[in-house]
């Protein structure tokens, strides 16, 4: 099962950088304190519905 | 009325424990072996890792705890299993050997009715020469006491980076067969956040190294995202973090062996390669804890009971198959051990029926494989399921049906922190639905409402809350059981 098209080294030039908004918004508090909500949210309905 | 005996006392093993306690009728024993004191929230060793949190934050002794629940404890270590008991009794046993310093080295067989065996992994940092803080040349994360050592290896070569000496520091898995991943990719970010933090980072050379063939992987073939409208893969969203940070990645590796300062390995190409290195955490590769098993007579049948990998098999489709025609219905439901309805294995602990990331080869033959990850969220699920299955039965009959949750059905978060700080630290937080994809189900393997990556600061937060409430959980404090697992 060997694929010659694996690199070992992915050339990263090519991954997209978060632009300067993107990375103040990661630190701007009442946007993370929507997402903390939102991803405990997601969390919530995960276990309602995979739990037994 | 009935005895039920968990061996071990983490994830899932301690959860079960806390349910039965709650849920069994009076006159009925839980008893709980595990070798150690001490229970660990092993999520948070990584910031124990990086100088971040004490031991203290992350441990707790059991005694205690048990002591409260009613539970018995017995500080040992399993070392066989006897599921049709012995000429004496026909009850099932279990074999065990003390370590509490008081009764180091005694034996005792221990009888039960129903038996959860939620032992974990076994650290196998002996299947790569070199590898592991106590044989080896690298440092590891996966105990308590290894993340401490971790930290101080660290903070050296912080040291040695601000006396102006340039450091190569590699982060990943020791083997190719390696799970865990997610552990690994969280270090590395903490790692680099701390490089920052100490003003360093412009001198240091921070490499990723592991066996996924693809960035993104963490041994579960990878996830789809919506992302405003478009799929977008862990791939890309992990290769983005990389580049913003400046960290290096090698991928499709399987580390041969490693000597001081130098970790030589071969790629998925069959190329063979070094790379040196002055700080190294290498994740070993796991395997099951090693127990045996006796029939009545003394006749050994831990062939029937555990994979080779150590594993216990349970109700898991077992038959060899390739890659595509893997089905989310191979993975157990039940973890009932094969052939003995009383006996459950869950968490690490059981045999999984196969990866459920593509597996490769190198040209050389050399498998490059992640293992499939059985993180907090399903091994707490699995130990209360077990425990559920085992309340009904003891309350109602044993030909009461078995509660089910299967790694097909339920999800898994994994916070990957990138750094600590109430303020300035973040995480990238991942949740999958469900762990084993289906692409029968979902064009994508998983339910795209629930399966997401995001990074940011709010992720820091949402570790350092289940850092607390599993702790408070795992503690049996007020109101632990509306915690989920
Ligand atoms: C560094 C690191 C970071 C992680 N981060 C995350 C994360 O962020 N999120 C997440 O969901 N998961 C994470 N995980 C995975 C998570 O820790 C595991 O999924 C979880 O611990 C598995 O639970 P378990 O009960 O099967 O095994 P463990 O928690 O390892 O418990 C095994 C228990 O068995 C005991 N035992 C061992 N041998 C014997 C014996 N012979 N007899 C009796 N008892 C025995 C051990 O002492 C222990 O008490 C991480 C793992 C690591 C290593």
């Amino acid at each position: 099962m060997t694929d010659k098209t694996l690199s070992s080294t992915p050339d990263l030039r090519s991954a997209p950088l978060p632009t300067a908004r993107t990375l103040r918004m990661r630190r701007n508090l009442p946007y993370q304190a929507y997402r903390f909500a939102a991803f405990n949210l997601r969390i919530v309905r995960m276990v309602l519905k995979g739990h037994h | 009325m009935a005895d039920v005996v968990i061996l071990g006392a983490g994830v899932a093993g301690h959860t079960a424990a806390l349910h039965l306690s709650r849920l069994l009728p009076r006159g009925s024993a839980v008893t709980v072996v595990s070798p150690n004191s001490q229970w660990n929230w092993i999520p948070s060793n990584i910031w124990v890792g990086v100088g971040r949190m004490p031991k203290e934050a992350v441990v707790f002794p059991l005694a205690p705890v048990y002591a409260k629940k009613g539970i018995g404890y017995r500080q040992a270590k399993a070392v066989a299993i006897r599921p049709e008991g012995d000429l004496d009794d026909e009850r099932g046993a279990v074999d065990v050997v003390y370590t509490s310093p008081d009764r180091a080295g005694e034996s005792e067989r221990i009888r039960y009715d129903y038996l959860v065996n939620a032992t974990g992994p076994q650290l196998k940092f002996g299947m790569t020469p070199g590898l592991g803080p106590d044989a080896g040349h690298t440092v590891s994360v996966c105990t308590a006491d290894h993340a401490v050592h971790a930290a101080t290896e660290l903070r050296a070569t912080i040291e040695r980076l601000r006396a102006g000496e340039p450091q190569t520091l590699v982060v990943g898995m020791g083997h190719g067969t390696c799970t865990c991943e997610g552990a690994a990719f969280e270090y590395v970010f903490n790692v680099d956040h701390e490089l920052r933090e100490a003003g360093v980072r412009d001198r240091a050379r921070l490499v990723y190294l592991t066996n996924e063939a693809h960035l993104g992987d963490f041994g579960v073939d990878g996830m789809t995202f919506d992302d405003h409208g478009f799929e977008t893969t862990s791939e890309l969203w992990t290769s983005s973090l990389y580049r913003e940070r400046g960290v290096e990645a090698i991928l499709g590796a399987h580390v041969h062996r490693v000597e001081p300062g130098v970790v030589h390995y071969e790629t998925l190409d069959g190329e063979m390669h070094e790379l040196a290195f002055d700080f190294g955490m290498l994740l070993p590769p796991f395997g099951g804890v090693a127990l045996e098993a006796f029939d009545r007579e003394g006749a050994d049948i831990t062939s029937e009971l555990f994979a080779p990998s150590g594993f216990m098999k349970v109700d898991a489709d077992y038959t060899a198959k390739p890659y595509e025609e893997w089905r989310g219905s191979d993975w157990p439901k039940t973890y009932q051990a094969v052939g003995h309805p009383n006996v459950f294995a869950v968490g690490i602990a059981f045999a999984p029926p196969h990866q459920i990331s593509r597996p490769r080869k190198s040209p050389n033959g050399t498998l490059i494989a992640p293992s499939p990850p059985r993180t907090g969220m399903p091994s707490g699920v699995m130990g209360k399921t077990a425990a559920l299955t085992i309340v009904d039965r003891i309350k109602h009959g044993d030909d009461r049906p078995a509660h089910e949750a299967s790694m097909a059905h339920m999800g898994a978060a994994c916070v990957a922190s990138a750094g600590a700080g109430m303020r300035r630290g973040s995480a990238a937080a991942m949740t999958m639905m469900p762990v084993v994809p289906d692409y029968s189900v979902h064009p994508t393997g998983r339910d795209l409402a629930d399966t997401r990556g995001e990074i940011g600061l709010s992720g820091h937060w949402a570790k350092l809350m289940m850092h607390h409430l599993f702790i408070h959980k795992a503690k049996g404090r007020l109101g632990w059981q509306l915690i989920p697992e």
